[in-house]
């Protein structure tokens, strides 16, 4: 099983971590004369993290980049990596102002043994989401989940 | 760094805690980011620039300054580095954990007071030592004798170190009240001056290690050669604005009077310590208070270099932990040793020293060199022998702690420091080019100024959370379940690796397109009906009861009546034709029959009258049916013997078809005995019959046989039928009392010679055929006429008014005159023979208006119905008188010729012209005075006639061949003769026949054909009888 995620480094997955910088993240360091923070609060309504745009996304992704694919071990780190960084990419053109992304994906041979994924956040309901998509063919299962953490 | 004052300020603030696991996790210093907090926005902004400023080695202002000085601290980084790190080092990690405290507490304010005055003071003797700079620069190589001076100086940090291990000791212990102490010390520090004498002890105490500590840490004084220093300077700078030129003078100005001041602070030493502490305190108090304002200006400068020298703590803090446990074994040794007056001591020695110290400490790292050396120097000579040695195992025991530190540190900055290092630009590169052993320690300012930017980040992002974390509620999500991929069993495993080895599917067939479909509803009955309203008639309401489509087509497009006629013209024409195949078939019966023809016969058939019903009765009287010339009719007596109960008591009629010999085709019944019987005239449906009680009855043959009596005997059902009609109790006045003699049909002249055999039902014939009259004659000379009346309608129950017609019959005979034919016989002169009997009675064929009467004296009356007078009134015999001869048998011509024949029981035959009263001829011993019993005329032939005598004997008359005797004479034997008739056919050219019916003695009918000489006329016959007829007379 290869996995590799797009996440920010103090996430507790225990897995290699593609770090997807925000989208729009603003200038944190503080110039001379600049105006206060505008915190916002709340992204605009119709940039907000949509689930099924994502999934379709995500799953747009997974079809043309695994269409054909068998499993190898020695590929999948590459193609985990190649994957989460495709999707993160796609993620960020989609206009999530404001919004981290986090893409985790993981690719498993299908040998017939039971698999169990979860995932739990510890987040602000209101404004982050997160969506997942599987692939399954009969060599290998690719689990993607995609987490959108707003940054105030 | 002024954490006390910070929390004097700031109570909120749980400094330590949170420092303490802030540098655990990173070793950026939480005070920076408090400071940070704290500060202003503004101010943070100016230090900003400030550092910016300083980091940039080319500024303008400074250039000249930093030159001078670049020269100095290269000559001291060259001299002093090398002795000086590891010591300082060394003392700065043993000291670290109280530090951190004290540096929070109390310190600062003192050490800020007394930077002004250090500032002056080391302007001061930064002249004198840039005077001695060069001297140092030649003194260079004798950094050996420099590093053998160390260790009085380590010596000195050994005691120094002890005395702070008593101190950490104390610490230790009172650690637990430490919070409280230090409360109490603030809420102290903000009331003003106190007279607690303890408090002011390890207040005071705390200030002089502080001013050891930093005496003793080169990093922060490298860091204030770097930093803080030109800080510093630039801080004057910017403070005295407008004042760069005469900046430096101030500074050195400053120096001064604080040198000044550690002078005469070294000076005032000697005196009682509590004085002195108190004094000092207050003096810090004072300025502290006074200088508030200032120190925070202040502050922000030198907190800016406290995050520098924490850095380097902290570097090496990981390890203090160990160091404190072994420390505190080390102080226990300590404690038996040392007395407190030593102690005592020594805290002041130190805190002078550290006084002085401080000043280096904020001085340029050149000034504090030349200064600290001597001191150093000083500090281990005075330090006793004993404690010497102990210092110096401390001391060994340390650096190798620190080797051990330097090792891991030196490990850690390569990493982070190595880039910075190599881009480093200005006096560090140099500094670390000429320093490579000690580069890990170099490495923890690169280390330590990207820590602290990032902490600088992570510290506004850490205000940025603070401050979103009051307005956003962050929660556990609920857990998404990403993936539940279930174990696969083995099987289906095997079946998905395996299962499709050598199958290769071929075809399917699903029959899809055929659906069944079902329906349970039931099929709805429907019927038509009508009704009307208000009703027209009897049909109110109908419909179609039986229903159906079919009805149409079942209706029967049947000519009834034609139907049936045919039918029963067929089947007479089946029947004959099955008769006579079987006559042909079986040669017995044909053969039997031949036995019996008799000599004038061609042919012979036999009528079955063995049947059940006519075994064992005679046969007493046979008829012709005119009409139909192939009908007969026998009437049968009782029998002998009885046979079938129901019929024993009755006389039995046979109706024949001459070609259908093997049975009768109808069987009537009577209860009296029939004496003569005739047939209707036209039709032969209606068979009429005179009795000997005097009665007249009628049978419809065309009746349905179920009103009749039906037998079934020997396997064959018979219907008997009674008559339709019986005049018998009815009629009763008209009625006749005497035996009937004969009856005879009276047809209408336009009726007359017709000739209609096989079709006898039509609606035209049957009116026609009814227009008839019967007469009937008794012995008593009356003779009775009956109109037969056909009812219009059945009735099944009997009619009331007609008492003799049977249920459900439609004949019936109506009385129409009657005729006393003895009245006008008697006056003719016959009186004296008494009543004249009247034996037969025949009407003329072309007039039924007139009749002849055969009577018992010879005569043959002529009568007509109208009263017309008959022209010859009687018609006598060639003989004169009156005889007693009975005339029994009178027969018309069937050929329209006027003539009759007469026979008469004496054995004479007359031939009787209507218009001659005398016979034409008269045949008197033709039968040789037998009685003539039946005399026919053929039918077929005009001048052929039979007789029969009572001898059983036939006599056949050919009138053309002889008119003087019969031509053949043929006696019935042994089979006597009983009744004879004639039938047969001339009309037709080629099935015309001559037949004569015998009935038997022994119940047997014959039938015999003639031969064709007697059957067969000439063309020519009639003309030669008639001319014969008229020749005779």
């Amino acid at each position: 099983m290869s996995v590799a995620a797009s996440f920010p480094k103090h996430t507790s997955f225990s897995m290699r971590a593609s770090f997807a910088p925000a989208d729009g993240l603003p200038e944190t360091e503080n110039k001379a004369g600049e105006p206060e923070n505008t915190y916002i609060l709340r992204p605009i309504f119709q940039q907000r993290f949509r689930p099924s745009v994502v999934k379709d996304c995500i799953h747009a992704v997974l079809k043309e980049e695994l269409a054909n694919a068998e499993y190898s071990p020695e590929e999948m780190p590459q193609l985990t990596k190649r994957l989460s960084e495709n999707i993160k990419d796609k993620l960020k053109e989609m206009g999530f102002d404001r919004y981290k992304m986090v893409v985790q994906v993981v690719i498993g041979e299908q040998r017939g043994e039971g698999v169990f994924m979860s995932a739990r956040c510890f987040w602000d309901a209101d404004t982050d989401n997160c969506t997942h998509d599987v692939f399954m063919n009969d060599s290998l299962f690719c689990v993607v989940a995609a987490f959108g953490c707003f940054y105030y | 760094m002024e954490p006390g004052k910070r929390r004097t300020k700031d109570d909120t603030w749980k400094a330590d805690d949170l420092r303490k696991h802030l540098w655990a996790a990173q070793s950026s210093g939480p005070k920076e980011e408090k400071k940070h907090r704290d500060r202003k926005p503004l101010r943070e902004s100016e230090a900003d620039l400030a550092d910016g400023k300083e980091h940039r080695p080319g500024d303008p202002d400074r250039e000249a300054k930093h030159r001078e000085r670049a020269a100095e601290r290269d000559g001291h980084a060259a001299r002093e580095h090398p002795r000086g790190d590891r010591q300082r080092e060394r003392r700065k990690d043993r000291d670290r954990p109280k530090e951190r405290h004290r540096e929070l507490d109390a310190e600062k304010p003192h050490v800020r007071g007394k930077e002004r005055e250090r500032d002056q003071e080391h302007r001061a003797r930064r002249e004198e030592l840039r005077q001695a700079a060069a001297h140092r620069n030649l003194l260079a190589r004798d950094r050996d004798q420099d590093r053998d001076g160390d260790r009085p100086e380590r010596r000195r940090a050994g005691s120094k170190a002890r005395i702070e291990e008593r101190e950490q000791r104390d610490e230790d212990s009172e650690r637990g009240d430490e919070d409280r102490e230090r409360r109490y010390r603030e809420r102290k520090l903000q009331y003003g001056d106190s007279k607690d004498n303890p408090l002011k002890y390890w207040l005071y105490r705390e200030e002089g290690e502080r001013r050891h500590r930093k005496q003793k840490e080169p990093d922060r004084e490298k860091k204030h050669r770097e930093k803080s220093g030109t800080r510093e300077r630039r801080e004057k700078s910017s403070k005295e604005k407008g004042s760069s030129f005469c900046g430096k003078e101030g500074e050195e100005r400053h120096r001064e009077r604080r040198h000044k001041e550690g002078v005469h602070a070294g000076e005032e030493r000697p005196r009682g310590h509590a004085e002195r502490k108190e004094r000092s305190r207050r003096e810090e108090h004072r300025r502290r208070e006074a200088k508030d304002g200032e120190h925070r200006h202040r502050g922000a400068s030198l907190r800016r270099d406290g995050p520098g020298s924490q850095h380097v703590e902290n570097s090496v803090r990981s390890d203090g932990k160990d160091r404190d446990s072994r420390r505190k074994e080390i102080e226990k040794e300590d404690v038996d040793l040392e007395n407190v007056g030593t102690d005592e001591y020594t805290a002041i020695f130190e805190d002078d020293f550290e006084d002085y110290e401080d000043d280096f400490e904020v001085c340029d790292g050149a000034d504090d060199c030349g200064a600290d050396e001597p001191r150093e120097g000083e500090a281990a000579e005075e330090l006793p022998p004993a404690r010497r040695r102990e210092i110096q195992e401390i001391q060994k025991a340390i650096l190798a702690e620190n080797q051990r530190v330097g090792e891991l540190s030196s490990k850690l900055p390569e990493k982070h420091g190595c880039p910075e290092r190599a881009g480093g630009p200005g006096p560090e590169a140099n500094s670390s080019a000429s320093k490579t052993p000690l580069c890990g320690i170099f490495m923890d300012f690169a280390t330590a100024s990207h820590r602290q930017k990032n902490r600088t980040q992570t510290l506004k992002q850490k205000t940025r959370s603070a401050k979103l974390l009051r307005l956003i509620d962050m929660d556990f999500s609920f857990t998404f379940s990403l993936l539940d991929l279930p174990p696969v069993k083995e099987y289906d495993m095997y079946i998905r690796n395996f299962g499709k080895k050598n199958t290769k599917q071929a075809y399917i067939q699903c029959n899809e397109d055929s659906v069944d479909r079902d329906i349970q509803t039931e099929e709805v009955e429907t019927r038509e009906v009508w009704t009307q309203h208000p009703g027209e008639g009897a049909a109110v309401s109908g419909g179609s009861e039986q229903g159906g489509p079919g009805d149409s087509a079942i209706v029967p497009k049947v000519d009834t009546p034609r139907l049936s006629s045919f039918l029963r013209a067929a089947c007479q024409v089946m029947a004959v034709l099955l008769e006579e195949d079987r006559a042909v078939a079986e040669p017995g019966w044909v053969s039997q029959a031949q036995d019996c023809t008799l000599p004038f016969s061609d042919s012979c058939a036999r009528l079955d009258t063995s049947l059940p019903f006519l075994q064992d009765r005679r046969v007493s009287c046979l008829h012709a049916c005119q009409a139909q010339r192939r009908t007969l009719v026998s009437v049968h007596g009782l029998p002998g013997k009885a046979l079938v109960p129901l019929l024993d008591h009755r006389h039995v009629l046979c109706v024949w078809d001459i070609r259908q010999p093997s049975g009768p085709q109808k069987v009537l019944v009577c209860e009296s005995k029939v004496t003569c019987c005739c047939f209707s005239p036209v039709k032969a449906f209606l068979l009429f019959a005179g009795t000997v009680h005097g009665s007249v009855v009628v049978w419809d043959l065309r009746e349905d046989p179920r009103i009749h009596l039906r037998v079934t005997l020997s396997g064959c059902s018979w219907t008997f039928r009674t008559p339709t009609f019986s005049t018998d109790g009815v009629l009763m006045s008209v009625n006749h009392r005497s035996p009937l003699q004969a009856i005879e049909p009276i047809t209408g002249s336009v009726c007359k010679r017709q000739s209609c055999v096989l079709s006898p039902f039509s609606t035209q014939e049957e009116t026609a055929g009814l227009s008839f009259h019967i007469a009937s004659l008794d012995e008593s000379g009356l003779l009775n006429v009956w109109v037969v009346v056909e009812l219009q309608k059945a009735d099944a129950a009997g009619s009331i008014s007609d008492l003799g017609l049977i249920p459900g019959g439609r004949i019936k005979l109506v009385h129409s005159t009657s005729i006393q034919l003895s009245d006008s016989l008697s006056h003719k002169g016959y009186e004296s023979w008494g009543s004249v009997q009247t034996l037969s009675v025949k009407f003329l064929p072309s007039d039924p208006n007139h009749f002849v009467v055969g009577t018992d004296v010879g005569l043959v009356s002529h009568g007509s119905r109208r009263d017309l007078r008959a022209s010859p009134r009687l018609f006598r015999p060639q003989q004169q008188g009156p005889r007693p001869v009975k005339v029994t048998v009178i027969d018309f011509s069937p050929f329209a010729e006027p003539v009759f024949l007469a026979g008469c029981s004496d054995g004479s035959i007359r031939l009787h012209r209507l218009t001659a009263e005398r016979p034409l001829l008269q045949w008197d011993h033709s039968t040789c005075g037998r009685a003539v019993t039946s005399l026919q005329w053929s039918l077929t032939r005009p001048a052929v006639f039979l007789v029969q005598d009572d001898t059983s004997c036939v006599y056949v008359w050919d009138l053309l061949e002889s008119d003087l005797g019969p031509v053949a004479r043929q006696p019935i034997c042994p089979d006597r003769l009983l009744a004879m008739t004639v039938v047969g056919e001339a009309e037709k050219t080629r099935g015309g026949f001559l037949a004569l019916v015998l009935a038997r003695a022994s119940g047997s009918v014959d039938v015999q054909y003639l031969r064709r000489e007697w059957a067969t006329p000439a063309s020519d016959e009639l003309q030669r009888l008639r001319l014969l007829l008229r020749e005779g007379p």
